[in-house]
């Protein structure tokens, strides 16, 4: 690690001015993403600005139809609230197979989207149920939050306040698992909500989309059968260590199968 | 206060310190006052060194020293050694051992190779001051595979070692082989890779060292499971007297052979504390650990098996390319040939049995013993040309194996290899592993698997092992005058539990409580010798040594009974915890005696306080040979190449069982790591850079609880080896050998239907995909 200075605000508002009046300030959600690359020397922050003492940040509420869920609530607090396993149990699901407890207990769905890992598990839930981004500043549609490679829309300082997932009539997730690092090799999210079929892909490219012909055949009729044979293009899928594009691609047309299917029951 | 005897499951001591977190590793180690050593590291796999300028990272608030590879050369200091036990190649020429310096001056072999060593006032500044270090490098051209590093126009690593070859031998009945395979109706023939692997021990390795001035010496606690071999070593590097080194390991945490070999780091650390005047503490992080610490396995072979068409087995050869790495580790040569060789052809019978192989440098982190060093190799060949024999001759793999197991009336023999096989019976051991597998309900099994879309299959590997390790080891027995008794040991365990079962051989003999014991192990002051951890040692060489040792302290006291008797000593026995005097109402337990030797007044007068503190040096003649039978389940889901392993059996002869839990231990932890190899690791070097790709745990996939079997074991113990009194035969290294061969063919079993026969290891979701794919 370099040296850097480290700030507990007790609010929102502290936490902005401590952003916008440092050097280069950084927000520090669970730790699980940034104390690693400070202590491998990757990042030079001038200020790391703990979020870790904002109560108003944490927390789960629902209400007409909608999931909310603060961004410094951890993945352990989403997999196991009895609101998110009534309402969206595929999203607590998903919480429940990110990393181990540690790191459940730990890592933030705001840190998750804001790092915007193409492997990471949440930016598929918020996809691919059409969520909403709350910021300090404005909304963002989960369309337009998740730009490219650990690229997000969010501004310099801005801060990400809480999620709101609309609760869908059918949803669920499948993933497979990197074997060494047990990110998602493959993960499709499926939600179904009246006509309205969404499938957000994760892992596979360089950052989380939607399978928009998928989403067309699975719209006529929310069955695994109707996208056999429909797969995604892997032109550009990642290509590395653990997997080819060409193993991606097929694992992208299976996982949404069995996604589908568990979606189903 | 309890007894204890052997074959009991006492629970094992040391782990209320490590579950609380009161264990002593290597960074709990504290002496005051001490500085931090990191280490600057190559970043190339391949290059030459022009010079050092270290102006800027000296010049850094808090740097004491920056200690260069041209500060070293100038010391004119020894090589690290290497003592290969297979010393000369095939035609009478001695190996090839390239000069390895512990900093590098002139060029560098591979990434993460020490160049040069920062010491500072904290890790902080260190790490700081390690990237102002400024080393002029011209990058060469490097080759990191094995085969392609001894083909015509590879880069060269050594100038005076042609075409990077190390050593070329040979073992075995060459020409009985070739006519085995002459008279055979058919030639079974198998091209496989043993993937490269490295032990990742939870602990990172490290040492703290100071030096005192007075006295000219040198106190060093390292994270090594070899603390004697390694202090010899170091002393010879430095051209000082091992005797000015106290070289103690604190708690180690795991080793697996990585921390068996002497590494540069400790021997600069030494250099380093005498040249700042103050202690200094090096530890490795994580990425070091995968870069710096030797690697394993690495073998690309041909198995060719010469059988008739009724299934009698005939001949084997093998012929294998191994891996040395940049240079040759602690017993350089020797995996790849002597220890992957003895026990070729496993626990069958063959009329003859050849074996060849050359192993050469590549630009990579030196490859030295892990967890069997060759036996799991050779295990794995034997495995998977049997059950390709099987297929080919349309037989089962259980009923083939059966056939050619050799017959309990066959021993003791010895194999074309040289291996003395003294006892077992692999016959009862192969039936005893089927009968728990429940193969009744095999099909109910495979039809569930069948309707979920997977496939299922068995498989069951017998093996054939043998011990290996420095073949003395040394115990010294003392009573306190508080009633504590001392056990001091120069066997090593890394977490295997010696802390426990030493002592209950002890406790077991004399019949003392084991809560009396205080044990010592890795301590150069309190033994004169040791063998560390290393070829399944410890129970084989640390329990005869301590059983030897507590027989000579039985004999000692027999003087003390016979002045309490007023008898001779030869009327003394010793029974069951007491000395008596047979024909008599007279007795005298252990805990009297040991009393009585304490106190002037009730000695005799040729005895004085403290007779009855014993060492002793236990030497082993032969090996031990421990084999067993392993079987595997596994159920395969085609369409992604997922693999879980739902089922898995051993029976083990390990000779006699001190500690059931113990020797369970070892195999449970034994199979993890060949599940791992088999399954999920492989340490990838890039082929165009040389750098490790596999250089983190999110890119070298251990195994997770998650990933076990449910495991049942059991042991066959009607056959202690009579060639050390304990009749224990090693148990470490055991699983790993069993495990990799069932899980690969359970596997292949399972994907018969789709007509794959071959998968490389490690069988990764991908692989299997992509063989059922191809198939
Ligand atoms: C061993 C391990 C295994 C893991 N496995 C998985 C896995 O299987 N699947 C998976 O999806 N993830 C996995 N993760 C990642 C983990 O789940 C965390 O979600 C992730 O590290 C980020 O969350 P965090 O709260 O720790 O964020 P931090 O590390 O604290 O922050 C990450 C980034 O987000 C920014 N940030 C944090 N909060 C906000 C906010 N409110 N507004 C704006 N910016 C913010 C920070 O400035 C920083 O740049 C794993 C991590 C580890 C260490």
């Amino acid at each position: 690690m370099y040296e850097f200075n480290f700030q507990r605000p007790a609010n929102s508002d502290a936490a902005i001015d401590a952003q916008a009046n440092a050097e280069d300030g950084q927000y520090m959600a669970g730790g699980q993403t940034i104390i690693p690359v400070l202590k491998q020397r990757l990042a030079m922050p001038s200020d790391v600005i703990d979020l870790g003492a904002i109560e108003d940040l944490s927390g789960i509420t629902i209400a007409d139809g909608t999931v909310t869920i603060g961004a410094m609530t951890t993945h352990t607090d989403v997999a196991t609230s009895g609101d998110v396993l009534g309402a969206i149990p595929a999203l607590a699901d998903l919480a429940s197979m990110i990393g181990d407890p540690h790191v459940r207990n730990r890592g933030t769905i705001g840190g998750s989207i804001a790092n915007n890992d193409p492997a990471a598990d949440y930016p598929a839930a918020v996809l691919g149920l059409g969520a909403t981004v709350h910021t300090n500043q404005r909304t963002i549609i989960a369309d337009e939050f998740f730009t490219d490679l650990f690229e997000t829309a969010l501004d310099e300082g801005e801060l990400i306040t809480n999620v709101a997932f609309p609760v869908p009539d059918q949803a669920a997730y499948m993933k497979f698992p990197n074997p060494a690092s047990r990110y998602a090799i493959a993960g499709v999210f499926v939600s179904r909500t009246g006509a309205d079929v969404r499938v957000a892909v994760t892992g596979a490219a360089t950052c989380v989309f939607r399978a928009a012909e998928m989403e067309r055949a699975l719209a006529g009729n929310f069955n695994p059968d109707a996208i056999e044979g429909i797969g995604v293009d892997g032109t550009d899928f990642n290509n590395d260590l653990h997997a080819s594009a060409e193993y991606r691609t097929h694992l992208v047309s299976v996982m949404a199968k069995r996604a589908v299917a568990k979606a189903l029951g | 206060m309890s007894k204890v005897k052997i074959r009991d499951s006492v629970r094992r001591i040391e782990d209320l310190r490590f579950l609380t977190g009161t264990g002593n590793y290597i960074d709990d180690v504290v002496i005051g006052g001490e500085v931090v050593g990191v280490v600057v590291r190559s970043p190339y796999a391949h290059a030459k060194i022009n010079g050092f300028d270290a102006t800027d990272a000296e010049a850094l608030d808090g740097v004491l020293a920056v200690i260069t590879g041209a500060e070293w050369a100038a010391q004119n200091f020894g090589p690290i050694p290497t003592n290969s036990a297979v010393k000369e190649n095939r035609d009478g020429t001695p190996i090839s051992v390239p000069d390895r310096p512990c900093l590098a001056s002139e060029r560098v072999r591979y990434v993460g190779e020490a160049v040069a060593f920062v010491v500072a006032e904290t890790l902080a500044i260190a790490r700081q001051a390690v990237e102002l270090v400024d080393v002029d490098y011209d990058p060469l051209p490097a080759v990191t595979h094995p085969v392609k590093a001894l083909e015509p126009g590879a880069p060269q690593l050594h100038d005076a070692i042609e075409g990077n070859l190390c050593v070329d031998w040979e073992l075995g009945d060459k020409d009985g082989t070739e006519k085995a395979f002459a008279a055979a109706d058919r030639i079974i023939t198998l091209e496989l890779h043993n993937n490269r692997v490295t032990g990742a021990p939870i602990e990172p390795r490290g040492a703290v060292a100071y030096y005192d001035d007075a006295s000219g010496t040198y106190t060093i606690y390292q994270s090594s499971q070899n603390i004697h071999a390694n202090r010899n070593q170091m002393a010879t590097i430095l051209g000082i007297d091992k005797d000015n080194i106290h070289h103690v390991a604190p708690d180690v945490g795991g080793g697996f052979g990585a921390k068996n070999s002497v590494y540069p780091e400790p021997v600069i650390t030494l250099y380093a504390t005498k040249k700042v005047g103050r202690p200094v503490k090096w530890v490795n992080d994580r990425a070091e650990s995968f870069l710096s610490d030797t690697h394993g396995r690495s073998q690309y072979s041909t198995v060719e098996m010469a059988v008739m068409n009724d299934g009698t087995f005939k001949g084997l050869r093998t012929t294998t390319i191994g891996e040395m790495g940049a240079y040759c580790g602690t017993v350089g040569a020797f995996t790849p040939t002597g220890g992957s060789a003895r026990t070729q052809g496993g626990p069958y019978a063959f009329e003859a049995m050849y074996y060849s192989a050359k192993a050469g440098f590549t630009n990579t982190a030196p490859l030295d013993p892990y967890r069997g060093a060759g036996r799991p190799e050779g295990s794995f060949q034997i495995e998977r040309i049997v059950e390709l024999a099987a297929r080919e001759l349309d037989m089962d793999p259980v009923e083939l194996r059966r056939k050619n197991l050799i017959p309990k009336d066959a021993l003791p023999l010895v194999t074309s290899m040289g291996l003395d096989v003294d006892c077992g019976d692999f016959p009862t051991v192969f039936e005893k592993t089927l009968a728990m597998t429940d193969r009744a309900g095999y099909e109910a099994r495979a039809a569930a698997s069948q309707a979920q879309g997977k496939c299922r299959g068995f498989a069951i590997a017998p093996y054939l092992e043998c011990t290996g390790g420095m073949p003395k080891e040394h115990a010294v027995i003392s009573f306190d005058d508080d009633g504590s008794v001392s056990l001091a040991i120069g066997s090593h365990s890394t977490g295997m539990g010696h802390e426990t079962s030493l002592p209950q051989i002890l406790a077991a003999q004399l019949g003392i409580d084991i809560e009396r014991i205080k044990f010592t192990q890795a301590d150069t002051d309190a033994t004169p010798l040791g063998g560390g951890h290393g070829g399944s040692r410890g129970m084989e060489m640390g329990g005869n040594a301590v059983l030897q040792t507590a027989g000579e302290v039985i004999e000692k006291g027999k003087a003390i009974a016979a002045h309490h008797f007023e008898c001779s000593v030869d009327d003394v026995e010793f029974d069951d915890g007491a000395y008596i005097q047979p024909g008599s109402n007279n007795t005298m337990t252990m805990d009297n005696a040991i009393n009585a030797a304490q106190d002037h007044s009730t000695l005799p007068d040729d005895l004085a306080p403290g007779c009855l503190d014993t060492g002793s040096t236990f030497e082993r003649g032969i090996i031990s040979i421990p084999n067993g039978c392993h079987a595997a389940e596994a159920e395969v889901d085609p369409e992604t190449g997922a693999v879980q392993i739902t089922g898995f059996w051993v029976v083990d002869d390990f000779g006699t069982i001190v500690n059931p839990m113990l020797a369970d231990g070892q195999v449970m932890g034994g199979i993890g790591q060949g599940l791992g190899q088999a399954l999920l690791e492989q340490a990838i070097y890039d082929e165009e850079s040389g750098q490790l790709v596999t250089g983190s745990l999110i890119d070298y996939a251990l195994p997770r609880a998650e990933d076990m079997p449910p495991m049942r074991l059991d042991y066959y113990e009607d056959s202690p080896t009579k060639k050390t009194p304990l009749g224990a035969k090693g148990a470490g290294e055991a699983g790993c050998c069993g495990a990799p061969p069932a899980i690969v063919n359970a596997v292949l079993d399972a994907l018969k239907g789709h007509g794959v026969t071959h998968i490389e290891m490690p069988l990764t979701p991908e692989m299997v995909w992509q063989a059922v794919r191809d198939a």
